[in-house]
């Protein structure tokens, strides 16, 4: 028999169930407010994590690579080249008026193989109809939804290069 | 109106209150990562701010409800002496 005559007073059931029935949904409505803060600091220290990811990602150096045979390069066509690796297929562009543009040749969709459009100065993806803009890269049509990586040119004595990549 | 009737219609407002603030904490990690991805870490260093502010918003209601919660219970206990 316990000591405390009030511990007494109370009927055993309530030992199992201490929350009284109105306080109930109190009580969860407390749990769920606190809960729902939880995972806000989750996902403010997730957001903060992915900026201190951000910051720490360094621009690595491209090597400068002559792109073979780009200077015999006629309006209106293409020509397909590997920067910065042997793993890395571009395509360079020389349009119509003699501007010359390059790109990764990876679809930023789901990496197939984009090719020069002449009829409508475009560069296209025949896997699922993306399409890009041979000015910028950006994608004008279709799925794909980022823009290819251009890949910067300059033209030297001996021919142009490749001197690296903008993703 | 009773104040525990009042405290549970608080309650049920500043749920719906952290629950839309969290989405939005949601969206932003996603469009950070998104960012991360394509190489876009401009907008990574305010989307952690406004992340950040959302959650101290989110604690300045849980702090509210903490004390408001802890009225009710005083004034249903009533005084002692």
């Amino acid at each position: 028999m316990p000591d405390d005559p009030k511990a007494a007073a109370i009927p055993r059931w309530r030992e199992d169930f201490p929350v009284r029935w109105d306080d109930d949904n109190y009580l969860t409505r407390r749990e769920l407010a606190k809960f729902l803060t939880l995972g806000s600091a989750l996902l403010a220290g997730a957001s903060g994590v992915l900026a201190i990811a951000g910051s720490l990602r360094q621009t690595p150096a491209w090597p400068a690579a002559i792109i073979p045979s780009a200077t015999a390069l006629l309006p209106g066509t293409s020509l397909l080249f590997r920067y910065p690796t042997e793993a890395d297929p571009c395509i360079l562009i020389k349009t119509g008026t003699g501007e010359l543009h390059a790109y990764s040749q990876v679809c930023t969709h789901l990496s197939c193989a984009v090719r020069y459009e002449t009829e409508g100065n475009t560069i296209a993806c025949p896997c699922h109809r993306g399409f890009f803009s041979v000015a910028d890269g950006r994608p004008t049509a279709g799925p794909p939804t980022r823009p290819l990586p251009r890949i910067r040119l300059e033209s030297r004595a001996d021919g142009i290069y490749a001197i690296g990549v903008e993703v | 109106m009773h104040t525990r009737q009042q405290g549970a219609v608080l309650f049920s407002g500043i749920l719906v209150m952290l629950g839309i603030l969290v989405v939005i904490q949601l969206w932003l990690v996603t469009a950070g990562l998104e960012a991360l991805l394509a190489h876009e870490t401009a907008v990574l260093v305010p989307a952690a701010v406004a992340s950040v502010v959302l959650l101290a918003v989110n604690v300045a209601l849980l702090r509210y409800v903490v004390v408001f919660d802890a009225r009710v219970r005083h004034e249903d206990r009533g005084p002692q002496s």
